[in-house]
């Protein structure tokens, strides 16, 4: 299966901050999009989740040479502040989810083991989420996007403002899961992206563009990320 | 000094230029029109620039004048037991002690106090003493022309209401100089936006005694209002010293502004928290329903206070209005004719009576920040039959909630009717009951259709929407002219019904087509 983007833009007001996106994204892979503050990140994601209209272009999921188009249920977003409904507990969260979402939830288990799964404790079950921390808020989010299992997962600065041990869990997760799905992952903090994903893409002057990494050491390939990132000023 | 003086000026026009600016962007049709490098265009500038000068001389004079009308002169022709002059003299002599540590501006905190002393480091004092001597000055010139006017027409003498402005002046600065000395005295620097617990109370004795006494024909005689204006006039003059030559002018505004930007932040999230807390923690509220009926049925229960347990106890309060005025009937019959008229004619009225009474935009907010808000961030959520869905449920509820109250106010205007001497046509029973309850119907429709359609909030539930705040305004303006409708009951009644049909049966298909489409968090 494969991710492709073609001619994808968008622009406010005169700025155009997505040019003209041309990439193909393979399953299997955790793609790291790195791109200075305000490059566009979150636009694109924004615009791959349908979240606001693109100018122009399109997107769409490929296996053996057919296309389908990406529906709502084919992408989980994961944003970078936890956002869960404050009203419910996080069993009740569950519940409701997997109510909704009874006839696409495979290999369906019992809420507690989700919650196991997931190493939230049992007396946090039944709290409102409202009074659930920063990193539980996170892991409910990624728990619900996990169990809806969607081919394409898109992470937006998820690991950013997470304690080490949540991170860590969360990154042995990530690597666990990204079988049979694309996994793209934003963030600015290079050594997250080289430690987790296995492409690095640099979004940078509206165009997505990916760094090879083939024969370069650690040090030599930030360099040229680096590199290719301050272009952008001198442009 | 001019230089100083120039700078604070450029400054203050330079934000409250591009405030302008700002807000004319947030109107739909106009935000199109307006190019993106609108604070660079200069004539919008230019524009701008000359609101912000118009604003400027108005802000001295119109307040004063608004001030005058209603606080002195407009209560003060009530008193018809003494003098008009004595009346003046007395409420303002009261009225200037609570604006001398009320309105002191050197203890105000503002925004372009911050921006000027702690962003751009200008130096404190400097910036403090020529702001607050430009105040003092436009205080002075901004008086002088109302206490003559106003005050000779209420044969005040000339040389009274010359020495006025200069009173209040005085007020301000000997109240002042007193902060600055306790301050030096090692206590924590005056903020008038922060005023403790006695301090309201002084507040509150003092506009007691300026406008009780004088409707027991009871006012400070002049001999002794006249010496007091003199004592201060010359306490200001004495207070001028002090102020220019405090020292710790940089301090004080550290402190007061850290209290301002602290107020700021909360302020933000005051909405925000507001609407958390009303969330039930109530750990007995459970739900046998399923999928898209279990949360909503956990959304109204754990909000109760703002739901059910608000239109239960609006309808108790109309049950007890209800029963206070039919107990008015048995007591005073010959009131009986005046209702039953009114109950007649005034239909219009209680369209805004129903406007008033809707819970529909708390419910909006609150579905908004504490479900919406998150949930729209699953793709689930957002699939088109899931937002129908869950839109059904979710009016039936709030309509649900609505028509308690309506159902007592319908069936107590009915109630009263009959009551007051009742009417020849029997309809007029059944339009006053159907109609009240349908314009309940119509306000639950209304605020979930347009939330659904425009849905005003972003991710951090800042309200984005200029089309949202003016749909709300809209209804607020055609509701509050309703009360100026005289139309009899039966043909309002049913004309309201019929439009209610309409609208109901409009918004429905609107959202079955837009919805899916709008029901997005704004970016």
């Amino acid at each position: 299966m494969q991710f492709v983007i073609e001619h994808l833009s968008k622009h406010f007001e005169k700025r155009e901050v997505l040019r003209d996106i041309n990439f193909t994204f393979t399953e299997g892979k955790i793609y790291g999009l790195l791109g200075r503050n305000g490059a566009g990140k979150t636009t694109l994601f924004n615009c791959l989740n349908r979240d606001i209209k693109t100018d122009g272009g399109q997107f769409f999921l490929e296996d053996n040479d057919a296309r389908r188009e990406v529906k709502a249920e084919n992408i989980g977003y994961v944003l970078s502040t936890p956002t869960v409904p404050e009203f419910l507990t996080g069993r009740e969260f569950l519940k409701f989810f997997l109510e909704i979402n009874a006839s696409s939830v495979q290999n369906l288990k019992t809420i507690d083991e989700y919650f196991d799964f997931m190493h939230i404790d049992p007396q946090d079950r039944d709290k409102l989420l409202k009074d659930y921390s920063h990193g539980m808020k996170n892991k409910m989010q990624m728990l619900v996007n996990i169990i809806a299992n969607p081919e394409i997962l898109l992470l937006d600065e998820p690991l950013t403002s997470l304690d080490v041990v949540v991170a860590e869990e969360m990154k042995q997760l990530l690597r666990s899961l990204k079988g049979g799905r694309i996994t793209i992952f934003s963030t600015h903090i290079m050594d997250l992206a080289l430690d987790l994903c296995d492409e690095i893409v640099l979004l940078h002057r509206g165009e997505l563009e990916a760094v090879d990494r083939t024969n370069l050491g650690d040090q030599s390939f930030k360099d040229r990320i680096l590199a290719a990132l301050r272009e952008e000023e001198d442009a | 000094m001019r230089k100083t003086l120039w700078i604070s000026f450029s400054l203050k026009n330079t934000y409250r230029v591009n405030g302008i600016l700002y807000s004319l962007k947030q109107i739909p049709l106009l935000k199109r029109l307006l190019p993106q490098a609108l604070y660079r265009v200069r004539g919008l500038k230019v524009f701008a620039n000359v609101l912000s000068g118009i604003w400027e001389v108005l802000s001295a004079f119109l307040g004063k004048f608004i001030y005058f009308i209603t606080m002195v002169i407009g209560i003060g022709v009530l008193y018809d037991r003494v003098a008009p002059g004595a009346v003046f003299l007395h409420i303002l002599l009261f009225l200037t002690a609570i604006g001398a540590f009320l309105n002191t501006h050197l203890f105000n905190p503002t925004r372009d106090k911050y921006y000027a002393i702690v962003l751009m480091r200008m130096d404190a004092r400097a910036y403090t003493l020529i702001n607050y001597g430009y105040a003092i000055i436009k205080t002075i010139v901004g008086f002088l022309p109302f206490c003559i006017g106003f005050g000779l027409q209420k044969n005040v003498p000339l040389g009274v209401c010359l020495l006025l402005p200069f009173f209040v002046a005085g007020a301000k600065l000997t109240v002042s100089a007193v902060s600055l000395w306790r301050y030096e005295k090692g206590n924590r620097a005056y903020n008038e936006n922060q005023l403790g617990k006695w301090q309201w109370l002084v507040v509150g004795a003092l506009l007691a005694a300026a406008y009780a006494p004088p409707a027991f024909g009871i006012t400070v005689p002049s001999f002794v209002i006249v010496p007091v204006m003199l004592l201060f006039v010359l306490t200001g003059a004495a207070a001028i010293p002090k102020i220019l030559n405090f020292a710790h002018y940089r301090a004080v505004q550290q402190q007061l502004l850290a209290q301002m930007l602290n107020q700021m932040d909360q302020a933000g999230n005051l909405a925000q928290q507001q609407t958390r807390k009303t969330i039930s923690t109530d750990v007995r509220i459970t739900s046998r329903k399923k999928g898209f009926a279990y949360l909503n049925d956990l959304f109204i229960k754990r909000h109760q206070k703002i739901l059910w347990k608000a239109s239960v106890r609006i309808a108790a309060v109309c049950l007890f209005l209800l029963a206070g005025l039919l107990l008015v009937f048995y007591l005073e019959p010959e009131i009986r004719t005046k209702i039953n008229g009114l109950l007649l004619t005034s239909l219009p009225y209680f369209v805004f009576i129903m406007y008033a009474l809707n819970r529909g935009t708390g419910f909006t907010r609150a579905l908004f920040i504490n479900c919406d808000h998150s949930l729209l961030t699953y793709s689930f959520y957002k699939q088109p039959q899931m937002v129908l869905q869950l839109f059904a449920i979710r009016l039936r509820e709030i309509i649900k909630i609505n028509l308690l109250p309506a159902a007592v106010i319908g069936g107590g205007l009915a109630v009263l009717l009959y009551a007051s001497g009742g009417t020849d046509n029997a309809l007029h029973y059944l339009v006053l009951i159907v109609s009240i309850l349908c314009m309940s119907i119509f306000f639950s429709v209304h605020y979930l259709t347009i939330y659904y359609l425009l849905q005003p909030y972003n991710a951090g539930t800042e309200m984005k929407s200029g089309t949202y705040q003016i749909v709300l305004s809209a209804t607020y303006i055609v509701c509050f002219c309703m009360m100026n409708l005289q139309m009899p009951t039966l043909l309002f009644g049913i004309l309201c019904i019929a439009f209610c049909v309409l609208y109901c049966c409009v918004a429905c298909v609107l959202i079955y087509r837009f919805a899916p489409k709008t029901f997005r968090l704004r970016s």
